[in-house]
């Protein structure tokens, strides 16, 4: 049985990072091993001033009282769970030289790699995720 | 039974009662008994999954007026 969890993350919004680090902090705290690969938008959920201000798919800015009333922590309290739980960031170099990303523009910690890095991360993990 | 600690995680939803609780589990030593409360409901299924997943031994689990209590033995 595998003991790794391998995590696509290739969108941007609120909903796509709550995706992401909620799967990440429940495999991280269960005692698995997890990467996540953040390629196109996801690349923002990561980003020193994106993650501070994700928005919400159009239509559905009322969901933010349900959010303050489930006490959801903000996504920049989960991402910096994930790393203290051990949670690998991997950014994607192709789509950060396209953007004119450096690795300054991330948080703290992150390795970058190409899709490669990541294939051969997620070859023996179960389950592989995409958002 | 003897309980090592307590942690309070009513009001959280998922996935916080599980880092919470595993980050708590990391404090104390094998064979001691961490107590939790939680609301979240889906912490009914998820503490059973977790438990199995992580080697801890639930040796007790109760709900008291929407609360839900568990003991956790370390592994």
């Amino acid at each position: 049985m595998s003991n790794k969890v391998a995590i696509i993350a290739s969108n941007g919004g609120l909903f796509d990072a709550y995706k992401v680090f909620n799967i990440a902090t429940a495999a991280a705290a269960s005692e698995k091993e997890v990467a996540i690969f953040f390629t196109f938008e996801g690349l923002n959920l990561i980003h020193k001033q994106g993650m501070q201000a994700l928005e919400m798919p159009v239509g559905k800015e009322h969901f933010a009282e349900g959010f303050a009333k489930a006490q959801v922590p903000p996504i920049p309290q989960l991402v910096e769970m994930a790393q203290e739980l051990g949670v690998k960031f991997i950014a994607c170099q192709m789509t950060m030289d396209v953007m004119g990303l450096t690795t300054a523009d991330f948080v703290e910690g992150i390795e970058v790699g190409g899709a490669v890095t990541f294939l051969e991360y997620a070859k023996d993990a179960s389950p592989t995720l995409t958002f | 039974m003897n309980i090592t600690k307590t942690l309070d995680a009513k009001g959280f939803a998922c996935p916080m009662p599980i880092v919470r609780t595993k980050k708590a589990m990391d404090s104390i030593e094998s064979g001691e008994v961490l107590e939790v409360l939680v609301t979240d409901k889906g912490a009914l299924n998820d503490f059973t999954a977790w438990s199995a997943a992580s080697g801890h031994t639930i040796l007790e689990q109760k709900e008291e007026v929407g609360v839900l209590y568990f003991y956790i033995q370390k592994a």
